[in-house]
């Protein structure tokens, strides 16, 4: 019988920095809190190491929504890779609003090592944006 | 000095390509007309890579400002290279000029201040130049060359129009809905046939390896995909973010008039309202702004 799933799930690739947002995530997942499950999480050493073309490349491939998630300023484990994470990031969600996306696709989050709650917060109301927005069809690859 | 880079004239009249003299005797076949618009620049990667000798360049404000760009990425040694500045006062379209007088009548064509002298046929004709002018130089800010050894004559004044049209077309894209938006650019990039045209010209795409040329990883698709294309069009506007001199040389040579400087223009206006202006090339020491930070910056995200 074939399957008929009337909910659009959407995919989300989110890049978490190891020093807070993948800890942040951790604790979400230790404190037994349930976020969506449409997020697939991508650990990177820093925020300031997401090359724009992984955000693009991960569209194309399939996501139809990407999340950089990383220290709030000032905390940065690097001293200041979020500084340039938040210039770099900030063009480039312009641009893509520029280019006739839907700006809530790409979406630049500060989730601290402590922040389990917000992390899951987030996750949810990412997803639900995303829900409603529908699929991305406009940076997917038509391979 | 073992060679000059300047431009000599093709067999037509809309015809003035980058030429390298390394005779002396040869100096006279070098000219400086309306179309002398193709930038040098991007030729003396390939010769301080190949060659240890100095070498001379002829430059426009708009090249000038290139040079600047080379030295700032590290690229260029400043030493092994004698800069002779030539103030510009605009470069003529072809198209323009094609659209107006039978092609195939035209014979010369001559910028003389601010008139265009064309012969045609045997007859001479005056025009007002500004009518004639390509689109990127009637923009032109900075038609001055900003570094250089030598200049060859008295500088000229910056247009009028310079600083009123800057943004218009990209305000005038801005203004567009969102999926009006997307489907503008889609009908601009459909026509891109990928020759990297843009990127070959540009003095700020000099990467020793570009991206896009790398076989691993591999981030550009061979295939004539529309999201491939639209991804490439986004990290070559990204890369040249804040890096971008607005001389306007990707959009002029691109064969299928993708209007790539609504793409560079828009990422200097967001660069320019929210971290301050700056203008790249014009200082071959300061900080691009994406290669620095302020504790205070504002985000386009919500930073709760």
């Amino acid at each position: 019988m074939p399957v008929v799933n009337e909910r659009f799930e959407p995919l989300i690739v989110a890049f978490c920095c190891n020093w807070c947002s993948y800890a942040g995530a951790d604790l979400a997942g230790i404190s037994r809190m349930s976020y969506a499950s449409n997020v697939r999480i991508i650990r990177v050493p820093c925020s300031s190491r997401v090359n724009p073309g992984f955000i693009i490349r991960a569209f194309q491939r399939g996501a139809d929504g990407v999340l950089v998630a990383g220290c709030h300023p000032g905390d940065c484990h690097y001293h200041s890779g979020n500084f340039f994470t938040r210039r770099r990031l900030t063009v480039l969600k312009q641009m893509i609003e520029y280019l006739g996306i839907e700006p809530q696709r790409f979406q630049v989050r500060w989730i601290s090592g402590s922040e389990g709650a917000k992390f899951a917060m987030v996750m949810n109301s990412v997803a639900e944006e995303i829900r409603l927005l529908g699929p991305n069809r406009k940076l997917r690859d038509v391979r | 000095m073992a060679a000059v880079i300047g431009w000599r004239k093709k067999d037509f009249w809309w015809q003035s390509p980058v030429v390298f003299l390394e005779d002396p005797a040869a100096a006279h076949r070098l000219v400086w007309d309306p179309f002398t618009v193709y930038s040098p620049v991007k030729f003396l990667l390939e010769w301080q890579a190949s060659c240890a000798a100095k070498v001379g360049i002829f430059v426009k404000g708009c090249d000038s400002r290139g040079i600047n760009r080379l030295l700032q990425d590290k690229r260029l040694e400043r030493e092994r290279v004698v800069v002779y500045g030539v103030p510009c006062g605009g470069k003529a379209d072809a198209e323009k000029i094609r659209a107006s007088f039978p092609a195939k009548g035209i014979k010369d064509v001559t910028l003389l201040g601010e008139q265009l002298v064309l012969t045609v046929g045997d007859r001479e004709v005056r025009v007002a130049a500004e009518a004639y002018l390509l689109d990127k130089c009637l923009t032109c800010r900075h038609p001055n060359p900003v570094v250089y050894d030598k200049l060859l004559w008295e500088e000229v004044l910056p247009r009028q129009r310079a600083d009123e049209s800057r943004f218009a077309r990209v305000q005038a894209v801005a203004s567009l809905a969102t999926e009006e938006r997307f489907f503008y650019w889609q009908r601009q990039f459909e026509r891109c046939i990928r020759c990297f045209a843009c990127r070959n010209t540009c003095p700020a795409c000099n990467c020793r390896v570009c991206i896009f040329d790398q076989a691993e990883p591999r981030w550009l698709g061979k295939a004539n995909d529309p999201a491939d294309t639209l991804n490439y069009h986004i990290i070559r506007a990204f890369h040249v973010a804040g890096r971008c001199f607005e001389c306007g040389e990707c959009e002029r040579i691109c064969p299928a008039g993708v209007p790539l400087q609504e793409l560079n223009r828009k990422l200097i206006k967001d660069i320019n309202e929210a971290y301050g202006d700056y203008e790249a090339g014009l200082d071959a020491t300061d900080q691009p702004p994406l290669g620095t930070y302020r504790g205070e910056d504002p985000a386009g995200f919500d930073e709760s």
